[in-house]
């Protein structure tokens, strides 16, 4: 663990992550960076927050981290334990009863063709967990805590709206009991009556459980609510990391200043009078002469940039 | 502004509008019974969450309600015409020439082997007698109007060659074509990333007061109804519950589904725990007795479920259909707006005066 | 409209008091389901019973099934069993002869006049009408209707309800026990190329990659055999007969099973459920046949379903053009085929077979149709 300023308090670290796609062969093949070079940690018992738009990468870091993926190169460790090597039964089972997932879509992530009680309880059946009535006992009361009742654990998914479907997931995710919590985008496909309750029920679980959850979402705001830091992606790179107030309100990074100026808030006096910022890399950077990489501001605040950029943003932290 | 915005003339007004649709297991009550006016030059945004029947009715006024849909009762007047009793013949010189579309999906909306240009310049010559070369200069002035940079190299390509937020713009430029009065937007940046949405929102916002349009903007984001809305119509289940300008709506809500919708979301600066909405939306196959949100409702009455609480007038602009506002709800209960609420349009007034003065 | 500026209509203040208490809980919970809990195939079942079309299809199938595995059992003939004196005798039914039909008559052209008095050819009561009358190079001549069984000298108790064919075999028992060849050959071959083809697909799907390429290609090239040159193959290995038709369709029957699982595999191995699992820990086996194998299920049986009328047909084709099964085994083919020789003078030689092939493809193509639709997904819950 290298990074000096403070690394051992990290329960799940990522540094230099890099996973690119390939598709097609010979001369057509092509290659997609879609994560490069990404490096975060995230505390135990934090919400740590990564934002950006559609096709940034996000979604395949979380994927990579949970080993969906192998990542084409770079460390991870969870607790110490290197998780980036070669997947083995071993590594499997640690990952698997450590870490867990949310998903998005609340139609495609539960199995149509299983019942809620096989879908919640699977976690549990290869984990050793034989007997049914214990199983039974355990989902009935993961339900409750979902806000569910007994009677739905018979039921097909087909038969729950969006809302309770997205809770069903978070059930499934968390009856392993795992210390880390990778939940991806688990509002954004709800109506905006259900997503608090989702957003609430996550709180109150993290809270309760002691979860850490690293959250993936496009939505500023709601990433900004739940999580305590926040990481913020564009095309693959990780641009600026801070914790949400001070992202808010010093924004470095001139993606991070374009992001914030863009989301619309349900206030008209100040909607009417927006000034929106926009961000054009070749613009707004000049790399030809320096390499960027990722540098810590100020304390807890990392941004990537250039040495010359470096000096720019400490003249304006001076300056607030 | 409100007061002004009263006195323009209406141009296009939809009275007490039911749709039905024949379902498996019954009669679907999308829209029941939902009247509302839209303003020359005014943006009126409807909110509501899916199935609360802002998209039927949007469909009814544009006439392309689906096959199994029913207009039960009600009237959309328009220009002298009843929209519900236009044929379909009829609807093609009013679809696309005077009343405008822009989808949500603008991948969908466009067709995939079809170049750009022929797509627009298609709407052209449905309208307008032009020439080839009228119409290709006319399109791409049009692509050029909605930011379009290098149109005359772009009306060649095809929809897979523009991003997203490109896309939106051709399907703007083509609901442009027909030179509307009337553009309805239905969800037109749900798809779109916030930096883009931020873009297009800018165009329509624009071309509406270059054209002096009349939009009808639906969406589910309340931070993109303060950004465009003039005037806001709140629905639920088949119902408008709320009506007012997108001040009254933001600062003085009074209908608790209203309170509901803004205290679930958090903004940039919320801290405190949110407000749920608890439950689901209710079956529009069988809607409930009563006020169609009292199940959900914090603040229900004990009339909520047996009465249908009339339109209550708050202001010339400003109507809420609850209970609430019966002087007795207040004389009975100590009704205050839920406390997250309070303090969110607190913070926001404030920062409306420091921004604008 | 209520305007709160003004007094309110008296119908308003004449509400009492009570109405107006809150009544909400601090806790509002999800409610109940009012409906009973419903599985995929229960409901697809539910479905599928209410499609007319496919019940009847269903209903046709079974009884034929049935009447294959009975009828060539209760006739009174074997299918075997011939009787050079009874051959070629047409369609003899009890109580719908006495309507005209299946009367066991035939008319015979060109005759002498004069031999009809002939009782060796012409036995007592075979003579029932004379059609036409007319002279040939001063000979008189009749075409003449004769009762065909009498004609024959076969004993008048007998019946052959699809008539005899030139060996003077019973039609219906052979066309019974022929449809129960066919339908073991087809079921046979289906069920075997479903096995290898979910398998194999599954495999390639699942994995992807490199190997999918190498099953990929070999598919692809055990797909180029022609398989009239398989089937040829077999028989000159095996002999004619029902094991080597049924090999001979399994050799590429199943490619086209696989490549659709592979296809199916290709869409469901990605979608959330599937990875939602993995990051449970669920292993291959159990996420191949628990989370992505019965979701391909609608399709795989409404193929195979599909299917088995192929087979049917590929079969007589096989019998058609010589290759079917050994005589004096029958089966749809080989009816066909025989029949055929004598389409123009015994066309009901043909016609029962081709009725019987026909009915048997409709009833499983439109049964699969109604299959289909049951077990799509987006359709559940409808009624």
């Amino acid at each position: 663990m290298a990074d000096s300023n403070y690394d051992s308090n990290y329960i799940l670290e990522v540094k230099h992550l890099c996973q690119s796609f390939t598709s097609g062969r010979g001369k057509k093949k092509i290659t997609v960076h879609a994560v490069d070079d990404v490096s975060f940690g995230v505390r135990p018992a934090e919400t740590f927050g990564l934002v950006g738009e559609s096709g940034c990468g996000k979604t395949t870091t979380g994927r990579t981290i949970i080993r969906l993926y192998n990542p084409t190169s770079g460390e991870m460790y969870f607790n110490g334990r290197d998780i980036a090597g070669k997947m083995d039964k071993d590594l499997r089972k640690y990952l698997t009863d450590n870490i867990a997932m949310i998903f998005q879509d609340p139609i495609e992530s539960l199995n149509p063709r299983m019942t809620i009680e096989e879908i919640v309880g699977e976690g549990l059946k290869i984990r050793g967990v034989t007997d049914p009535k214990e199983v039974r006992s355990r989902v009935v009361s993961m339900l409750r805590k979902v806000g569910l009742t007994e009677e739905h654990a018979t039921r097909y998914p087909h038969e729950f709206s969006g809302g309770q479907r997205q809770r069903i997931g978070i059930a499934r995710a968390i009856i392993t009991e795992p210390k880390l919590v990778i939940a991806d985008e688990p509002v954004s496909a709800l109506d905006v009556s259900i997503q608090a309750q989702v957003i609430n029920l996550l709180n109150d679980l993290k809270e309760e459980m002691g979860l850490t959850i690293l959250f993936i979402a496009h939505n500023l705001s709601v990433v900004k609510y739940f999580s305590d830091r926040i990481g913020v992606m564009y095309f693959g790179k990780l641009v600026e990391v801070a914790n949400g107030d001070d992202l808010y309100k010093h924004p470095l990074h001139p993606y991070t200043k374009a992001l914030l100026s863009a989301i619309p808030e349900p206030n008209p006096l100040t909607e009417r009078t927006r000034q929106r910022v926009d961000y054009d890399p070749k613009r707004d950077h000049d790399y030809s002469q320096e390499k960027p990489s990722m540098v810590e501001v100020e304390p807890g605040h990392f941004v990537y940039c250039s040495p010359s950029e470096l000096e720019k943003y400490k003249a304006e932290i001076a300056a607030r | 502004m409100a007061a002004e915005m009263m006195n323009n003339d209406v141009i296009l007004s939809v009275k007490d509008l039911r749709i039905n649709f024949r379902a498996y297991g019954g009669l679907v009550q999308a829209v029941r019974g939902v009247s509302f006016d839209l303003h020359r030059g005014e943006t009126l945004a409807i909110v509501g969450e899916s199935g609360s029947g802002k998209s039927v009715s949007i469909k009814a006024i544009l006439g392309i309600l689906a096959n199994n849909a029913i207009i039960e009762s009600g009237e959309i007047l328009y220009d002298g015409m009843d929209l519900t009793k236009v044929t379909e013949d009829d609807f093609h010189q009013i679809r696309g020439k005077r009343i405008g579309l822009i989808f949500q999906d603008p991948l969908s909306a466009l067709n995939p082997i079809m170049k750009i240009g022929k797509q627009i310049t298609e709407v052209l010559h449905l309208h307008t007698k032009m020439t080839k070369e009228q119409a290709r200069a006319r399109a791409i002035e049009l692509m050029e109007a909605v930011g379009i940079p290098d149109a005359p190299r772009r009306f060649e390509q095809y929809p897979f060659q523009f991003s997203g937020g490109m896309r939106q713009r051709i399907v703007i430029a083509i609901a442009l074509a027909g030179d509307p009065e009337i553009l309805i937007c239905d969800e037109p940046t749900t798809a779109l990333d916030v930096t883009v949405q931020a873009k297009i929102l800018e165009l329509i916002n624009q071309i509406k007061k270059d054209r002096n349009l009349s939009v009808i903007f639906i969406t589910h984001d309340l931070g993109v109804v303060a950004n465009m809305a003039d005037r806001v119509n709140v629905m639920y289940a088949g119902k408008i519950v709320e009506t007012g300008t997108a001040e009254e709506i933001f600062f003085e809500p009074a209908h608790p589904y209203t309170w509901a919708l803004l205290s679930s979301m958090p903004d940039l600066q919320t801290k405190e725990r949110l407000m749920a909405i608890p439950g689901t939306p209710p079956n529009m196959i069988y809607p409930p007795k009563g006020d169609a949100f009292a199940a959900r409702n914090r603040y229900a009455m004990k009339i909520d479920f047996e009465k249908e609480p009339p339109f209550f007038k708050l202001s010339d602009t400003h109507m809420a259909a609850t209970w609430l506002l019966h002087p007795k709800a207040s004389a009975v209960n100590k009704i205050e707006m839920p406390e997250i609420l309070r303090a969110r349009i607190e913070r926001m007034k404030k920062m409306g005066e420091a921004n604008n003065g | 409209m209520i305007d709160l500026k003004k007094p309110l209509p008296q119908e308003l203040i004449d509400l009492p008091e009570s109405d107006f208490q809150m009544v909400q809980s601090e806790e509002i919970h999800d409610e109940k389901f009012q409906t009973k809990p419903i599985g995929f195939f229960k409901d697809a079942m539910i479905r599928l019973s209410k499609s007319a079309v496919a019940v009847t299809s269903f209903t046709i199938i079974v009884l034929i099934i049935l009447s294959s595995l009975i009828v060539p059992n209760i006739t009174g003939y074997g299918y075997r069993q011939q009787n050079i004196a009874a051959k070629d005798l047409p369609p003899r039914i009890p109580l719908l002869e006495d309507i005209g039909i299946a009367d066991g008559t035939r008319v015979l052209k060109n005759r002498k006049k004069e031999a009809l008095s002939d009782t060796s050819r012409y036995p007592e009561g075979s003579v029932l009408e004379i059609v036409r009358e007319f002279e040939a190079k001063g000979v008189a001549m009749v075409d003449v209707k004769v009762d065909a069984y009498v004609y024959a000298g076969v004993p008048t108790d007998e019946y052959h309800w699809f008539g005899t064919d030139y060996l003077g075999r019973d039609l219906c028992t052979r066309l019974f026990k022929g449809a129960r060849v066919s339908l073991i050959i087809a079921f046979v071959s289906v069920v075997t190329n479903v096995i290898i083809g979910v398998i194999y697909g599954a495999i390639s799907g699942y994995y992807g990659g490199k190997v999918d390429i190498v099953m990929t290609h070999f598919a692809e090239v055990l797909d180029g055999l022609p398989y009239v040159v398989v089937t040829i193959l077999f028989m000159l290995l095996l002999g004619a007969g029902i094991t080597s038709l049924i090999l001979a369709m399994c050799v590429t029957g199943w490619i086209g099973t696989s490549r659709l699982i592979r296809a199916q595999f290709f869409r469901f191995k990605e979608r959330e459920y599937v990875l939602a699992a993995r990051t449970l820990g669920v292993g291959d086996i159990a996420l191949i046949f628990r989370h992505i194998l019965p979701n391909c299920v609608g399709p795989l049986i409404t193929r195979a379903m599909i299917a088995i009328p192929g087979a049917i047909f590929s079969e007589s084709f096989l019998a058609y053009i010589g290759l079917g099964i050994a005589p004096p085994e029958p089966s749809i083919g080989i009816l066909l085929s025989d029949g055929q020789n004598v389409l123009l003078q015994y066309p009901y030689q043909t016609f029962f077979p081709a009725v019987l092939i026909s009915v048997l493809m409709i009833a499983f193509n439109m049964f699969a149709n109604g299959l289909r639709d049951a077990l799509d997904p987006t359709k559940r819950g409808e009624e």
